[in-house]
């Protein structure tokens, strides 16, 4: 809506804000690719199995079909490899999760995203606290080393697990968002951000300002808000209280889902004209307060109609209905 | 020393005293004092006349259980200046029988001097002295809440010098019941029956107890009570009150006499008859009850608020109101009083006056339970928003009235028109309706307490009832409730309050089964059972099945019998019959009067027709149910035949069990209780494929019980899957009645109500899933939006998808359907 959005072919879209830590501009102007790492850990139980399994199917899916993630750059590691052999390339092991992300890290070019998304349950505390994997679990510290030759590029870790919370400190750092499904490592039940912010992630619901695109922000609070309603309508207390670090500018920037930049120069233009009227009315919500009621719907209702208008030019060039 | 001394009590208080012990002085006073426990007041009389001084303070005790309160006072005011024996406990009396008269200073006086000096040397205090404390510390207690916890220290104290001794567990028990403490209360008065087993006024404490918890069993143990001590007169009173509250006046006046003749001084007794007459429209009995009352005490506080708790309790609340307002004027500081008239004010919907008279008795006793809960509750709901509609006001938590609303608004202004078309009456409005998401909230509204289990409450012009995420789905139908508590309202006030529990309620479960089908009970085989075996009450008694039921499952019958009674007379006499019925009690009438002159029928004739009716009108599933004893299971050729068809199912004889699964549905074709045979056989028919077939036996089973969640929700499917899109609105409709908190349902039935181009049901939905604060809003309003447009409301529809588009200017859908909104409409075009 302000601007800062911008798309770049089928790739994962980043548009840095110029704030904070993601400063180099020339990252968003390149383009950067993206890459995705899931992991579903130790389940415990088959329900659980069977539920981390859709998560990461889910958003494996997303990201092959609609973010247009390559195939290279689209690693999920599970449990079981068996559960899903056209998915699932390893085992969720401590040292294939380091090798995967060694992998990323050699592929990622400065200014690329990589999304980790770690599905399970935790445990530990502190820089000890762990992600139960088969094998020896991956403690924070583990990932705060095996993320340091990602430095450069701009990684969104997120941990889904239960006792998540301690990850957040020891993983923040310039060039990363962090999210955690809890706010520490004393929120041991089993939570249900995981599935919300999949949810949020892959669906339209979670696209809150229906611009086609979801930022990892709109995820987050979509997350968020999917879990309180969930322990609300179970009359029960939240176990679990979703946290994120890093610049909230930049995750309300960096936005999962398709757009490419037009190659017709006319429709090119009707995009930049659509551009300008959104921030047309951008403007005018600002000034809603100092102006007369009428006024303001009868102007704003002015700039609707004619980014409506074009968006059904920009939809019949392009040959699609909206 | 204490288990010799145990075994004296103990045998004074069984009746028996020992043979050896009357002849010793020592032992005089006990002899008086378990005379008069027994209620041999005249023996005891003597006795302690006999005794001399030192049984000045025991006579006087006496006297005072006989009425005679001057010449008592006198004796323990005597006691009181020469320190003879007991003379703590005469300071006691003397605080007690101030504050009876209404003379709280001189109680106040009287009750310091006591308490000064336990709080100088009690410790040293012998156990009896402790316990004149303890009372000393409760007459305190008007007047600082604080002294209530020294009461209790004090008779805790008394406890610890003699753990042989009654009397101050009784007076625990009395306090924590004062307070509506009823498992402490129950502690103390078993420990006290542990020492003394047939100890009058600890029988009476639990008989107490159980019409607190509205036990039956509590009329048996006021005469346990009563056979201990004849002359106990609070015992008296308790059982006249249980009468008062089965609507048996007569009876209920009969033991308010009783008590008198054993003290003519006991006000209580007087607020019993006042209540009796106010109640039976004697007005010269009611002033003659008051007027002696007010002899006894210059202000009768305990009157007014005794009279008003009684007539409250017949829902008689602007008299409760009037009554408690009396009490206030005679002493505004007393907390009862205060408390009584806050609570009866709420009731009637006057929220602000009810809350300040309740905060103004908390102040004064914050140990009330039911105080404190009420004002906790009025805390919580300033957190409820109300939604007005023409004639009602909605009160609900602030997250769901929106929603509630969207349905009830609209149910609540059609109940309306239809009772008052078939009452001939119209209730003052707006009627206030309030709804809790709670159920202790409701209860604590209700009855200051948690744990009732009714699902309703109508005070007149004032509803409170279980919102529908109170209880699990598939527990009840709100929008039934909700139509049978507002046939109170009705009901209520064309009899002026004056019609009987059980006809108002009878009236209100036939008003549910006109409103939709299947709302309202139905028959059940243990009704019908119980019936057969003769344990139904005939309709003579069946107030009691409301008031104090014998069983667990008699207020469930009483409820579904009173609403046969009232079918049946409407089916034999018509509609205008029950209204005569009405105005029959707003006149004055009782039910046998009722009976004679609308139904030329005296009761037994009534209860013969009316068993006769029942007879006829279940005769075919009464054939197939065997007589039930109400312990084991009842059985017959019905619960036979459903368990044959169910075992055929489980091992998939899908045609046996069809067969006999259909012979169970002709035999009982109301039943629709658990595993009905609808139910099982919609089961047969999907295990054989046949969609169709299962959602016709789903709706034959759905169409009799109010609160089908599931056989809905699996109706709604299927009618679904075989294109019968009307159906499967309809059972979604359903479901709404019985939960409407899934979005996922408002969804699909707004898309099946755009389908059948039912636009105002589409957009009801559409509301209904912007006001549960979806997790994708502006989706939702984008298809509100869409709604009004379809609904023909184009101004709203563009209003709304502005809305949308303020916030989200990209959003593609918007901004097409706002294009849509801006194209000319073909009039338009025309011109």
């Amino acid at each position: 809506m302000s601007g800062h959005r911008r798309t770049f072919g089928s790739h994962l879209v980043v548009a840095i804000a110029a704030c904070g830590a993601f400063a180099p501009a020339s990252r968003a102007q390149d383009g950067g690719a993206s890459h995705v790492l899931l992991v579903t850990a130790l389940s415990g139980e088959p329900r659980f199995a069977a539920l981390f399994h859709a998560e990461a199917a889910s958003i494996y899916d997303a990201a092959k079909t609609r973010w247009g993630v390559a195939d290279s750059s689209l690693i999920y590691l599970a449990e079981d490899p068996a559960q899903d052999p056209a998915r699932i390339r390893g085992r969720a092991t401590r040292e294939g999760i380091a090798a995967a992300l060694g992998t990323l890290a050699r592929r990622a070019a400065p200014g690329d995203v990589v999304l980790v998304m770690l599905i399970g349950h935790g445990s530990g505390e502190g820089a000890e606290s762990r992600l139960n994997l088969p094998g020896p679990d991956a403690s924070a510290a583990d990932f705060s080393a095996w993320l340091r030759p990602l430095a450069g590029r701009l990684v969104v870790l997120v941990n889904a697990a239960s006792a998540s919370g301690d990850f957040l400190p020891v993983l923040t750092g310039p060039d990363r968002i962090i999210i955690t499904a809890t706010r520490s490592a004393m929120e041991r039940n089993e939570t249900a951000f995981a599935e919300q912010f999949t949810k949020g992630l892959t669906s339209e619901a979670g696209d809150a300002d229906k611009d086609g695109r979801v930022t990892v922000l709109e995820a987050f609070t979509f997350a968020r808000q999917g879990v309180a309603r969930y322990y609300e309508g179970k009359s029960q207390l939240a176990t679990e209280h979703a946290q994120l670090s890093g610049d909230s500018a930049v995750a309300r920037t960096i936005a999962f889902g398709t757009a490419s930049a037009p190659t017709d120069p006319r429709i090119a233009a009707l995009y930049a004209e659509r551009r300008s009227l959104e921030n047309q009315v951008d403007q005018l919500r600002r000034r809603k307060g100092t102006m007369d009621s009428t006024a303001y719907e009868g102007e704003l209702e002015r700039l609707l109609l004619e980014i409506a208008t074009r968006t059904a030019a920009i939809r019949a060039a392009e040959g699609r209905k909206p | 020393m204490i288990r010799a001394r145990t075994a004296l009590v103990a045998a004074l208080l069984s009746g028996f005293p020992s043979p050896g012990a009357a002849q010793e002085p020592a032992a005089l006073p006990q002899r008086a004092r378990a005379l008069a426990e027994t209620g041999h007041l005249e023996e005891a009389e003597r006795v302690a006349r006999a005794g001399g001084a030192p049984l000045t303070v025991v006579l006087a005790e006496i006297l005072r259980l006989r009425g005679r309160l001057a010449s008592a006072e006198s004796l323990f005011a005597e006691a009181a200046r020469a320190t003879l024996p007991g003379y703590r406990a005469a300071q006691a009396a003397l605080a007690e029988l101030s504050l009876e008269r209404g003379d709280r200073a001189a109680a106040l006086r009287r009750a310091g001097i006591v308490s000064a000096a336990y709080e100088r040397d009690g410790g040293r205090w012998p156990a009896e002295d402790r316990t004149a404390a303890g009372r000393a510390y409760v007459v305190l207690g008007s007047d600082d809440p604080q002294a209530f916890r020294a009461a209790l220290r004090a008779f805790d104290a008394a406890v610890a010098a003699d753990p042989a001794l009654s009397e101050p567990r009784i007076r625990l028990g009395d306090l924590f019941l004062d307070k509506y403490n009823a498992p402490d209360a129950r502690t103390s008065y078993d420990e006290a029956l542990r020492l003394a087993p047939n100890h009058p006024r600890a029988l009476l404490g639990l008989a107490k107890l159980l019409a607190f918890d509205g036990s039956s069993a509590a009329t048996a143990a006021a005469r346990k009570s009563l056979a201990a001590n004849p002359s106990l007169v609070p015992a008296h009173l308790l059982l006249g009150r249980l009468h008062l509250d089965a609507e048996e006046y007569d009876s209920a006046g009969a033991a308010a006499r009783r008590a008198l003749a054993v003290d003519s001084a006991a006000v209580s007794g007087w607020a019993l008859l006042g209540a009796v007459a106010w109640l039976s429209g004697d007005s010269a009995g009611f002033a003659r009850a008051r007027d002696a009352a007010q002899r006894i005490q210059a202000k009768p506080v305990e009157f007014f608020r005794e009279v008003a708790e009684a007539v409250a309790r017949h829902r008689l609340y602007a008299d409760a109101v009037r009554f408690g307002q009396e009490a206030v004027t005679l002493d505004s500081a007393s907390p009862s009083a205060l408390g009584g008239l806050g609570i009866n004010e709420l009731r009637l919907g006057r929220m602000e006056e009810g809350r300040a008279h309740l905060e103004r008795a908390f102040a004064r006793d914050p140990y009330n339970v039911w105080y404190k809960n009420t004002l906790d509750l009025l805390d919580e709901m300033r957190g409820f928003r109300t939604i007005s509609t023409r004639r009602f006001r909605i009160v609900a938590p602030a997250k769901q009235s929106e929603l509630l609303a969207l349905y009830l608004g609209p149910l609540l202004e059609e109940a309306y028109d239809s009772l008052a078309a078939r009452y001939e009456y119209r209730p003052t409005t707006p009627i206030r309706i309030e709804l809790y998401d709670r159920h202790a909230d409701f209860s604590v509204r209700t009855a200051g307490l948690t744990g009732i289990g009714a699902l309703g409450v109508s005070f007149g012009n004032m509803l409170a009832m279980d919102s529908p995420s109170a209880r699990e789905p598939g527990s009840f139908n709100w929008g039934s409730t909700a139509w049978h508590e507002l046939t109170h309202a009705f009901t209520l006030g064309l009899s002026a309050h004056q019609v009987p529990r059980w006809v108002s309620e009878g009236l209100s479960v036939l008003e549910e089964h006109r409103a939709r089908p299947g709302w309202g009970a139905g028959p059940s085989v243990e009704f019908l059972a119980a019936f057969k075996a003769g344990r139904l009450l005939p309709v003579s008694r069946l107030s009691e099945g409301f008031v104090r039921p014998s069983h667990p499952a008699e207020l469930g019958f009483s409820y579904y019998e009173a609403s046969l009674v009232c079918e049946m007379i409407e089916r034999d006499r018509g509609r205008s019959a029950l209204v005569a019925i009405l105005k029959g009690y707003r006149d004055g009438l009782d039910t046998p009067g009722v009976l004679k002159s609308v139904l030329g029928m005296t009761a037994a004739e009534f209860d013969a027709r009316f068993f006769a009716w029942l007879r006829e009108r279940f005769a075919g599933p009464l054939a197939a149910i065997a007589p039930w004893d109400g312990k084991s299971p009842p059985g017959g050729e019905f619960v036979a035949t459903l368990r044959s068809g169910r075992e055929l199912l489980e091992q998939q004889r899908l045609d046996e069990a069809k067969a006999v699964l259909q012979r169970a549905a002709a035999l009982f074709p109301e039943y629709a209780g658990a595993g009905a045979p609808e139910l099982l056989l919609a089961r047969v028919y999907l295990a054989k494929g046949d969609q169709r077939a299962a959602a016709a036996a789903l709706s034959r089973h759905t169409a009799r019980d109010e609160s089908a969640w599931d056989a809905n929700a699996e109706e709604a499917r299927l009618r679904q899957a075989i294109g019968d899109a009307a159906g499967a609105a309809a059972a979604l409709e359903r479901m709404l009645w019985i939960s409407p908190y899934q979005a996922e349902m408002h969804q699909r039935l707004a898309s099946l109500a755009e389908q059948l181009r039912d636009y105002a049901r589409a957009l009801r939905e559409r509301r209904a899933v912007v006001a549960m604060g979806p997790a994708d809003p502006l989706e939702a309003r984008y298809q509100l939006a869409r709604a009004l447009a379809q609904a023909g409301d184009v101004a709203a529809a563009r209003r709304e998808v502005l809305h949308v588009l303020e916030t989200a200017p990209g959003f593609e859908k918007a901004q097409a359907l706002l294009l849509e909104l801006r194209k000319p409409s073909p009039e338009e075009n025309r011109r």
